[in-house]
């Protein structure tokens, strides 16, 4: 497997430039336009290995009714998995675009210090380069990859608010109008689909600013084919910033796995999974706002009002 | 954007309100010959959007519930920044769509879904439901967010401008022609609309422009929520907002298309032009 400097030569990978400073505690920070020695402080009532309680009376999910929820959605409410993919990609990429852009444009709610450079934008057009920061975009071999090749188009939407370059690696792709469609939209815009998933962790941590985990969803039943334990592997030894989509892929999507995924961001489609409770990252997301008023009442969901129009909701 | 179109020179080149175009634009021209100067399609013309609409499904494989569902979306977007919940004069924050039958109809299904999801409430008129399957569904998922159908448009106009804070017009939008905006039911919407004092924001094309100027004749909307790229008819656009819902226009079709770039506040799928 070649390093990434031949790969980057061959013109398959985006370069990255780090993306700012490396966060003394956490270990990386996604704000280019810090000081190298700020970094965004942990918020003070997280700790490492504390499941970590939502909002009052948010209901967090068992697999079941997850699944339940999905189907009634489809069968019931006359959804089409092509829109609330839509609706959940687009939520996915929004809540990263939050947390990834400057402080002080989005106020100060991720940071304890007052954020006063409101007027600079993070990510001027101008700074354009080609070796833009990049985010690798991980899509699984079902709906959880869909989602993730919905979240790489906005974020290449997103490219002049973000900074970010998105790019895809998409190593099991179903033989459905869906998926090809959401692959040639990203393909039609741009978007690099690696050839090759990078062998080490380090490469990654080198070449992407982010990693977005769209590997296994609120489906997922402990069975991981290849390559995904691989991917998987290499994944829990990378030091960038993981997202991931619904649920951490590897985990359980009710007891969570201890040693597996650790990552930073957890965005949560329709409502919490009970995986989510033991999601120790710093920004959980809810995303998927299509869940008619109706369906929250029968499951008694509890979720809490979206912010005006917006498409997520920032749990903690 | 301006409030009224430029004044254009007979000879200057087509040219919309904020769009900018010099002489042999270069844009464009590092892909096939963009279709406005090969002068295959006039820009904002009909035959445009619907060959930018065509590329979309056919190059670029977006679904067309995909798009509908995208266009509702960013449609029910811009009338929030339009109409500000706080800002509605009633105390309920009612909203009337009126839906046509055909994709503009379909688009304000969407769009009135969204605009409940976001704490709105609106009420659905959808006289001739369209048999497309797809529009089925669009229909099923807003009467399962208990959002009412009326089964009648009041004809007395004040009825509606005392019900709702305003209409959102999803009647005909680009499809109109001279036929359809004369058929019924939608004739009898439009002669409503005309007299409504609530304000109207059209999606797309205000519905019975497309057919034509019909000056004192026309609907007057208050908003125009243009999508992906202004049509033609927008210059006669008189109202107090414009918007575009461009943002999920790929690069490469902004450019072949002479779609001038626009920065999108934020994360946001509307400008306002």
């Amino acid at each position: 497997m070649p390093g990434p400097r031949a790969l980057l030569g061959l013109g398959l990978l985006v370069a990255a430039a780090r993306a700012g400073g490396r966060c003394r505690e956490r270990g990386w920070s996604w704000n280019r336009g810090w000081e190298r020695d700020r970094c965004l402080p942990r918020r003070a009532m997280h700790s490492p290995g504390t499941a970590r309680p939502g909002p009052a009376g948010l209901r967090f999910l068992g697999q079941e009714e997850a699944q339940a929820i999905d189907q009634e959605l489809f069968t019931e409410y006359g959804f089409s998995v092509e829109q609330l993919m839509e609706l959940a990609g687009l939520s996915c990429a929004t809540a990263i675009a939050k947390v990834g852009v400057l402080g002080g444009r989005r106020g100060s709610w991720h940071c304890g210090l007052s954020c006063t450079s409101a007027s600079s934008k993070a990510y001027p057009p101008s700074s354009f380069t080609t070796s833009q920061p990049a985010v690798l975009v991980v899509c699984g071999p079902g709906n959880n990859g869909g989602d993730g090749l919905v979240c790489a188009r906005h974020l290449k939407m997103f490219v002049s608010l973000l900074g970010y370059q998105p790019t895809v690696y998409y190593p099991k792709r179903p033989s459905k109008p869906l998926f090809e469609g959401l692959t040639t939209q990203c393909k039609k815009m741009d978007i690099p689909f690696l050839p090759e998933f990078p062998a080490e962790a380090e490469f990654i941590d080198e070449l992407y600013g982010l990693v977005v985990d769209a590997i296994f969803g609120f489906s997922f039943t402990g069975a991981v084919r290849e390559p995904f334990g691989s991917i998987l592997s290499t994944l829990e030894r990378v030091t960038v910033p993981i997202a991931s989509i619904d649920i951490p892929s590897g985990w359980d999507v009710e007891k969570g796995k201890a040693d597996g995924l650790q990552p930073d961001m957890l965005i949560s489609l329709t409502a919490p999974k009970k995986a989510a409770m033991h999601f120790t990252g710093r920004y959980h997301f809810l995303g998927g706002r299509f869940v008619p008023p109706a369906l929250q009442e029968k499951y008694a969901l509890n979720l809490p009002a979206y912010p005006g129009t917006d498409c997520v909701l920032q749990l903690t | 954007g301006p409030r009224r179109p430029p004044a254009r020179s007979p000879r200057a080149p087509k040219s919309l309100p904020g769009v900018e175009r010099g002489p042999g634009c270069a844009r464009g021209l590092g892909t096939a010959l963009s279709p406005v100067l090969s002068g295959a399609c006039p820009q904002g013309s009909r035959a445009e959007a619907e060959a930018m609409e065509k590329e979309l499904l056919e190059d670029y494989r977006f679904g067309r519930q995909q798009l509908i569902e995208i266009w509702g979306h960013a449609c029910a977007v811009a009338v929030t920044k339009a109409f500000p919940l706080p800002s509605l004069p009633r105390r309920q924050p009612t909203l009337l769509v009126a839906c046509g039958p055909a994709q503009n109809g379909a688009i304000g299904l969407v769009c009135a879904r969204h605009l409940r999801s976001f704490d709105y409430e609106p009420t659905i008129f959808y006289p001739k439901r369209s048999p497309d399957p797809l529009h089925r569904d669009f229909t099923t998922q807003c009467e399962k967010m208990d959002i009412p159908f009326l089964s009648y448009l009041p004809t007395e106009v004040q009825l509606i401008n005392d019900a709702y804070n305003a209409v959102v017009d999803a009647v005909l939008g680009a499809e109109g022609t001279e036929g359809t905006a004369g058929t019924e039911p939608c004739a009898a919407i439009l002669a409503t609309l005309r007299l409504v004092r609530i304000p109207i924001v059209s999606l797309d094309v205000p519905s019975g422009w497309a057919a034509g100027p019909g000056g004192s004749g026309d609907i007057s909307p208050d908003v125009l929520v243009s999508l992906a790229a202004p049509k033609e008819v927008a210059r006669r656009f008189q109202g107090r907002r414009h918007f575009l819902a461009g943002r999920f226009v790929p690069e490469e079709l902004q450019r072949k298309f002479g779609i001038s770039p626009r920065e999108y506040p934020g994360s946001d799928c509307v400008v306002a032009l």
